[in-house]
């Protein structure tokens, strides 16, 4: 599907594995702003490239300790989404969300525009470190952030903060009319949600040892999205079981059926989106009741 | 905010407020002064209009409104919460997917810290307070709505028809449950159909017509007024 660039290091099922990582990362991340909230973020794409071409900067620059370049693609989509979030997120409904959508462009035109120009790697960053020295290492390490994220979003969902968010999914208007300030809420998930992004965009980078234009691609958006649905909106611990499934099975079916996987992939998210709009989660409880 | 000091809790100064060219309020003044106080008058009065101004809702095209002295005119709504002006929702506006209990902790931060036991239990909603409050009846989403405010502490309650379309025992549970309050403490300003529920259970009236003020006192007082039975009540008296 999309380890395309670069040099391999683990046999293609653990690459499998780890890609599929990456993907519950921007899962979870998507599920935590967007799918609590409601406000459709269509600008991860955005974030996972800042975050990957963070790592290529850095490393270029002289920056080669994993830790460190993982902890500067955190800081990097930290800082990006409140720069995006602070003015936008005033905004509500479909504007935002539109919004958004520009940013992934945006990425890809400055890439192609610029970078060449400005005398830098050709459209964009070779020979980036490893994740770790063996492909289970890095798989380890995927699995170990996923787990640090996963923990992280259902304690935070679980706090005060979470039900301001689930709130404001519910009835915004209703929320700030008994008090509450839905704002600042709003974009601290937003800010949180996209240094997750950004370290999902260095853990590609570092996978793939590349770090270029393909990073700001639509699967970083159409993936992710589904896999958050597929999981049940807001549920967040449903993104690891739906990650694994539609990302092995977009990687079986692209050996099998070369592009048409991207096709069906975009069918299965009309239908879910159409017929199973609460997820695997809403089926059981649909079922139960 | 911020402004002119008064004793008063809530004053309302020359407010006038017209929808469309249509006048709805016309220079009404007026000092809350009971610890329960209706406000009432027939469908296009401009109470609900009135009590949105007050709450921060809407901005009245001419006047103030005072609470505690500071000047809360044209909210925003957030601000005059924090400020103690709570205010119920004529239609119910539950949050389909949060607890009952959930209900009442999203707002327990906005103005200190309460117990949110305490709250479930008196609006009686204890038994259901894991229960999501999608699909709960009527009745229970009226007390939600009750205990969602009750979890501000306001300093003043703002309860917009609390007891419309609930059946007589449970709009007689609920004015119970306000009975309570108001002898806990709480003050509030009630809008409302129900006259006689209602009048029963305050200590001030204020009433509307056609968006002048025509009554301010006791409810005692208010069936007599010849303004009210003449002007408001078409001269029959409601008690009968």
């Amino acid at each position: 599907m999309v380890l395309a660039a670069g040099e391999l290091q683990a046999p293609y099922f653990t690459l499998s594995l780890i890609l599929a990582g990456v993907y519950i990362s921007l899962a979870l991340a998507w599920d935590f702003s967007s799918g609590l909230t409601g406000y459709v973020n269509f600008g991860l794409p955005f974030f996972f490239g800042l975050g990957a071409f963070a790592t290529g900067y850095l490393d270029y620059h002289g920056v080669h300790a994993v830790p460190e370049l993982l902890a500067a693609d955190f800081a990097v989509g930290l800082g990006g989404g409140l720069l995006f979030a602070l003015p936008t997120l005033r905004l509500r409904g479909p504007y935002f969300t539109f919004l958004s959508l520009l940013l992934p462009l945006i990425g890809t035109d400055v890439v192609l525009a610029y970078w060449v120009p400005l005398g830098l790697p050709t459209v964009g960053y070779y020979n980036l470190p490893f994740l770790a020295p063996t492909g289970l290492g890095s798989l380890l390490i995927v699995t170990g952030l996923n787990g640090l994220w996963l923990t992280l979003l259902l304690w935070l969902r679980e706090t005060h903060f979470g039900l301001v968010l689930r709130g404001i999914r519910d009835d915004e208007e209703a929320l700030e009319a008994q008090g509450l300030r839905s704002f600042p809420y709003k974009v601290v998930a937003f800010a949180l949600s996209n240094g997750i992004v950004g370290v999902a965009g260095g853990v590609y980078a570092m996978t793939t040892t590349f770090a270029g234009i393909d990073a700001f691609g639509f699967l970083f958006l159409l993936f992710p999205i589904l896999i958050a649905i597929l999981g049940g909106p807001g549920e967040i611990v449903g993104c690891i079981g739906a990650g694994f499934a539609v990302i092995l099975l977009s990687q079986y079916l692209d050996l099998v059926m070369g592009p048409f996987t991207l096709i069906l992939f975009s069918g299965l998210a009309l239908v879910l989106v159409l017929f199973l709009p609460g997820g695997f989660r809403g089926l059981w409880r649909w079922v139960a009741s | 905010m911020g402004g002119l000091m008064t004793d008063d809790l809530l004053r309302v100064e020359n407010v006038d407020k017209s929808f469309g060219g249509h006048r709805v309020l016309e220079s009404i003044s007026w000092r809350l002064q009971g610890s329960a106080v209706a406000l009432v008058g027939p469908n296009g009065a401009g109470k609900t209009t009135l009590l949105n101004i007050v709450a921060g809702h809407l901005r009245p095209d001419r006047g103030r409104v005072w609470f505690r002295g500071m000047d809360v005119t044209g909210g925003p709504p957030w601000r005059s919460v924090r400020s103690g002006l709570v205010k119920t929702f004529q239609q119910v506006r539950p949050f389909p997917n949060l607890t009952v209990e959930e209900h009442v902790r999203l707002f327990s931060r906005v103005r200190g810290t309460i117990d949110t036991d305490h709250v479930l239990q008196i609006t009686g909603l204890e038994p259901f307070r894991d229960r999501r409050a999608a699909g709960l009846p009527f009745g229970i989403l009226k007390r939600i709505e009750l205990a969602k405010a009750l979890a501000v502490r306001p300093t003043l309650l703002l309860l917009d028809e609390p007891i419309a379309g609930l059946s007589s025992g449970e709009a007689r549970d609920l004015l119970t449950t306000l009975h309570n309050l108001k002898k806990g403490g709480t003050r509030m300003l009630i809008v409302e159909h129900r006259l006689l529920e209602t009048l029963a259970f305050v200590d001030e009236v204020v009433a509307l017509d056609a968006g002048h003020l025509i009554f301010h006192g006791p409810p005692d007082r208010f069936f007599e007024d010849p303004t009210v039975r003449d002007a408001y009540l078409g001269g029959v008296d409601a008690r009968n």
